[in-house]
């Protein structure tokens, strides 16, 4: 029963079928198959509870690659945008921040804590646009391999530096610190607003293992910039339908190019005959044939579980054991059938309408990673809430809401006791730390939904719970993810390419490593069917 | 004859690097004037009484060590200069009553750490040699000046250039090594090869020792890394000085006089005088003004531009980064003078004398060093603070009456900014969260102490002019090392202002006493006043 495919891609996730995408438009006979009976991985729109539809593990459109959304014509696919207009910051003292996307607003806003960063905010943000667009087109190359005498790879290294130079003075300072400095650190240079210095570097920390003063966090600062450039829409949106929708436009792409897809299909193992990658064998026993397989998976369960130890270098095993996941992250959804009210600002205005972060001071952020730290989930969490219900009713019956909290920290590895024993006590601390500032939250609950990072690995596959497939830390990234000499997509099994969070440029809903690992498994396979 | 005349150069500050670049300034024909605030030489390298016939090393207790280059050349032996070097590199008594130990002899080392890790012992020579590679590799690049990334000249390609064929010649894995390891938390560093708790411990402290970091915090591994370079032994620094580490600044200073240099004590440098963008000299506390044709700052660099120089003289800009750098201290040191010998737990079978005679690491798990940082975050300090001890009497009876001892402790995390009381108010807290944790591990040590010195950052700002108490003037954190020391475009010992030469612990390659700054400095300030005098 079994045809033979010219690649065959696992896991239906946002970067499976993007890679999948590219390469049917290539004319490649392509097979994606997905373990759940949905397609999507952590991109997609559920019914938890009747009526209630979520966004259940990524909640926001961010960095989608604009190429991608062109290349594939997501647009006619279904795919619409839906700015998430701001981010609202209760504070403890009863005051609040409040930053819009417009910028006259925002620079008052901020006037009203100090008058020297709002000044600094104009400044901040022009540096942050340069320096975005000299990230940018890191973003979509392929990382070179620098111990390597290959000259195409030096020539990439060579053409950096040589971008590098082009810099002001102050921006080469700028980029630097970006990239070796902790998020608190560079903002502390900026600003004297301790919540907006706290709001700010959350973003440097979302998925990762680290404390907003941890050295490496400022360089995803730039991310929050890099919408901007882009152009296309907003930095920050809601895919209307919820994040599903993304999934389900890129795979309506992906069939017309004539891509296959099948659900349920779990697979048990990667088939390797003589240092090269055959086929893949689904759960159920059935074999699937093909001359390429291309994995979306993170390298553990790749390569540990499905291509298994002896068939791999021992160099290679030692570094995917020490890759590092450390999910330090949970997730609670709430259906709600009213809406949280503020105690620093009441009422259901438009502040309801773009994330609300739980992010009061700098120290607040740092203690909810020392809890992190020692083994146990954070006391008072940072949050970054969302109720996409005011932008998009549809998800939810008339009147009622759905509210999404992303929840940090949630570390994997708990000293004490098991996730499963913890579940509902991490759920009430999130529940505390929000009804500090908004009190009536309880009385609005219907439902609650608890992730842990143990229910995260469970549901989406993501081992440890680390929703980007490994750490974005300095020493796994760029030519270093997944693994030092097997950042370019290939892998040391011939025939077997990885297309997933865990290659550069690593997590969040970008398209790119699935984009870029397309291009380099194209021009391998070219020359060989050439 | 001071004060007459017209100065070719003036050294601001006699501390190691001030007095390296003067030697070597004097002896490529220059004639410098060394000014140093203190009536004794020596800036954190110095010997002291702090307690009647006891002596220590006050600031830094153990040398870096310094380049062997300078040694040589400044013939440092014939001068007074005699290292010491101890049996043992460290001594960590552990929670449960045992102590690990590194020694200088590797295969002591090896027979030591059995008892606690027979993995952990057999990894220690791989670790070992993996380290002195990467070391070697690094080490030469302590005595260059860090290239211009704007627009490199042809010397400094070449340079690179050699710098990626030894980067190329390392065995591939190690390659990868240096590339992952550099930005890494160094718990994370120590646990991909070890996995007794002791000595992971130990391991950690190398690359948090003078840090605002903890063993968790990215880019620690990066400061062990450095580390090796100075010195390869995975034990860490061991190298006393006979006479204290005041003994080295005493060598150096008479190396200098020696090759034509004048050093004058009590003469606090107040301002550096500039007119037209270049400096033109100095103002002495007393008022009296030293023409020279060049100025060369040992001091810090928030020191030096914020505080000696006219900020009108400069752009705001570079002003307002030079306020910016890091240089919180988080480093406080505590002198006791014993009447005896303290009796550590964990010595059984061993000859104290040498078991005690590197340093004593009193941090017994990762985590409780990283708790102590984490007080640090917060503007305190912790009550079980990481304590690095040295007892330089074992090796050098000379700092003390016969029979009794001394024991030097630098504590961390000790900020600079306390969020609760002063400094003042809360010394005595902190010598007594010290004092606890020492009898802890040596039960008789409060019973032997005669006396005691204190020196908090704040103290470490006034006495020794470090500006925030820190001891390596700025922070060792990736974005304040290499190129960027003190800040991108200014690594090359130059300053924005002409003839304002920077040498101290806050260019490349920064704190540790190993004279490379003063000397990377005193290279290019020959190189560039010689192309300005050919030109004339």
């Amino acid at each position: 029963m079994s045809e033979r495919y010219d690649v065959v891609v696992i896991g239906g996730g946002h970067n499976g079928l993007v890679h999948a995408a590219y390469l049917a438009r290539a004319g490649r006979k392509v097979l994606v198959l997905e373990r759940r009976h949905i397609l999507g991985g952590a991109a997609v729109t559920e019914e938890v509870f009747p009526g209630f539809r979520f966004s259940v593990a990524s909640y926001v459109v961010s960095l989608l690659r604009p190429e991608i959304i062109r290349d594939l014509d997501l647009a006619r696919h279904g795919l619409e945008i839906l700015p998430l207009d701001g981010t609202f910051t209760p504070m403890e003292n009863g005051d609040y921040l409040w930053r819009v996307n417009d910028h006259a607003k925002t620079r008052r806003e901020i006037a009203r804590h100090s008058k020297v960063d709002a000044e600094a905010y104009e400044e901040y943000g022009k540096a942050m646009v340069e320096m975005g667009r000299f990230v940018k087109p890191i973003l979509s190359m392929t990382p070179p391999d620098p111990t390597s005498l290959d000259p195409r790879g030096l020539w990439e290294l060579l053409k950096i530096g040589r971008r590098f130079q082009k810099l002001r003075p102050d921006d080469q300072q700028n980029q630097v610190q970006l990239m070796t400095m902790s998020a608190v650190d560079f903002l502390d240079r900026w600003f004297e607003t301790d919540v907006l210095k706290a709001t700010m570097a959350a973003s440097g920390i979302i998925g990762t293992f680290l404390g907003v003063r941890s050295p490496g966090t400022a360089y995803v600062l730039l991310h929050h910039y890099m919408g901007e450039i882009d152009g296309a829409f907003r930095s920050w949106g809601f895919a209307r339908g919820g994040t599903g929708s993304i999934s389900e436009a890129i795979a309506a792409a992906a069939r017309e190019a004539g891509v296959e897809i099948r659900t349920e299909a779990p697979i048990a193992q990667i088939r390797v005959r003589s240092g090269r990658a055959t086929g893949v064998v689904l759960e159920n026993g059935e074999e699937i044939e093909a001359a390429v397989v291309s994995s979306s998976l993170d390298p553990r369960l790749t390569f540990l579980k499905m291509v298994g130890r002896k068939e791999l270098p021992e160099d290679f095993v030692e570094d995917l054991e020490r890759y590092k996941f450390r999910g330090s992250s949970g997730k609670v959804n709430l259906a709600l059938d009213g809406l949280p009210e503020f105690r620093s600002l009441p009422g259901a205005g438009q502040h309801l309408r773009g994330a609300i972060s739980i992010s009061p001071s700098v120290e607040y952020m740092e203690r909810a990673y020392d809890d992190a730290k020692y083994g146990r989930f954070s006391r008072r969490p940072y949050m970054d809430v969302v109720i996409p219900t005011l932008t998009d009713p549809s998800i939810a019956p008339p009147g009622k809401h759905v509210m999404s909290c992303f929840v940090q920290y949630a570390p994997y590895h708990l000293k004490e006791g098991n996730w499963d024993d913890q579940r509902e006590a991490f759920g009430d601390a999130v529940i505390d730390a929000l009804a500090v500032h908004a009190p009536n939250i309880r009385n609005h609950i219907l439902h609650r939904q608890v992730l842990t990072p143990l229910d995260i690995e469970r549901v989406f596959g993501l081992t440890e719970g680390n929703i980007f497939q490994g750490e974005l830390t300095l020493e796994q990234l760029f030519f270093l993810r997944p693994a030092p000499g097997w950042a370019q997509y290939r892998t040391p099994i011939r025939g077997l390419y990885m297309c997933g969070s865990a290659t550069h440029p690593g997590g969040g809903i970008m398209g790119a490593p699935g984009r870029n690992a397309a291009g380099v498994l194209l021009s391998d396979t070219k020359r060989r069917r050439a | 004859m001071s004060g007459a005349g017209r100065r070719d150069l003036i050294v601001i500050g006699a501390g190691p690097n001030g007095l390296v670049a003067a030697a070597l300034l004097a002896k490529a024909g220059f004639r410098p004037l060394v000014l140093e605030r203190r009536p004794i030489v020596g800036g954190t390298a110095v010997t002291e009484e702090f307690h009647p016939g006891f002596r220590a090393s006050m600031v830094a207790a153990t040398a870096g060590p310094l380049l062997p280059s300078l040694v040589r050349d400044l013939d440092l032996a014939r001068h007074g200069f005699e290292p010491i070097r101890p049996p043992v590199r460290v001594f960590a008594p552990s929670a449960d009553g045992r102590a690990l130990l590194l020694s200088e002899d590797p295969a002591r080392t090896a027979s030591d750490l059995a008892a606690f890790s027979p993995k952990d012992a057999e990894r220690f020579a791989q670790f070992q040699a993996s380290l002195a590679g990467i070391g070697a590799l690094l080490s030469p690049l302590l005595s260059i000046t860090p290239p211009r990334i704007d627009r490199p000249g042809g010397a400094d390609v070449l340079r690179f250039g050699k710098l990626g064929r030894s980067f190329r010649a390392l065995p591939r894995r190690d390659a990868w090594r240096l590339l992952r390891w550099g930005p890494m938390a160094v718990a994370d560093f120590a646990a991909e090869w070890f996995e007794s708790e002791p000595l992971r411990a130990v391991i950690c402290a190398r690359g948090v020792a003078g840090s605002f970091a903890g063993p968790w915090s990215a880019g620690t591994a990066a400061n062990l890394l450095l580390a090796a370079a100075a010195d390869p032994h995975s034990g860490g620094p061991g190298g006393f000085v006979r006479g204290g580490m005041g003994r080295l600044s005493e060598a150096l200073a008479a190396a200098a006089r020696a090759a034509g240099a004048e050093i004058r004590t009590g003469a606090e440098v107040v301002s550096i005088q500039v007119a037209n963008g270049a400096a033109t000299g100095v103002v002495l506390a007393g008022g009296e003004e030293i023409l020279a044709g060049a100025v060369v700052s040992g001091a810090d660099p928030k020191r030096t531009f914020l505080k000696l120089v006219d900020p009108g003289e400069q752009d705001p800009a570079f002003l307002a980064n030079i306020a910016n750098l890091r240089s919180s201290g988080t480093v406080a040191m505590l002198h006791f003078a014993l009447s005896g010998l303290p009796e550590f737990r964990g010595l059984a079978g061993k000859d104290p004398a040498s078991a005690l005679s590197g340093r004593i690491h009193i941090g017994t798990e990762v985590d409780e060093i990283e708790r102590a940082y984490d007080a640090a975050k917060y503007g305190d300090f912790s009550p079980r603070p990481y304590l690095e001890a040295t007892i330089p009497t074992l090796s050098d009876p000379s700092l003390a009456p016969a029979g009794s001892h001394v024991l030097s402790v630098r504590a961390q995390y000790a900020p600079y900014r306390l969020k609760t009381g002063t400094w003042t108010e809360r010394t005595p807290e902190l010598a007594a969260a010290v004092v606890r944790l020492l009898a802890e591990h040596a039960p008789n040590f409060q019973d032997r102490i005669l006396g005691m010195k204190v020196l908090t950052p704040p103290d470490l700002e006034e006495t020794y002019g470090l500006t925030g108490g820190h001891i390596f003037h700025l922070e060792h954190s990736l974005d304040q090392v290499f190129t960027m020391r003190p800040l991108l475009g200014w690594a090359r010992y130059r300053t924005p202002i002409a003839g304002l030469y920077l040498c101290g612990s806050g260019t490349h390659p920064g704190g540790g006493i190993t004279g490379a700054s003063g000397a990377n400095a005193a290279r290019e300030i020959v190189r560039e006043r010689k192309k300005k005098q050919g030109r004339r």
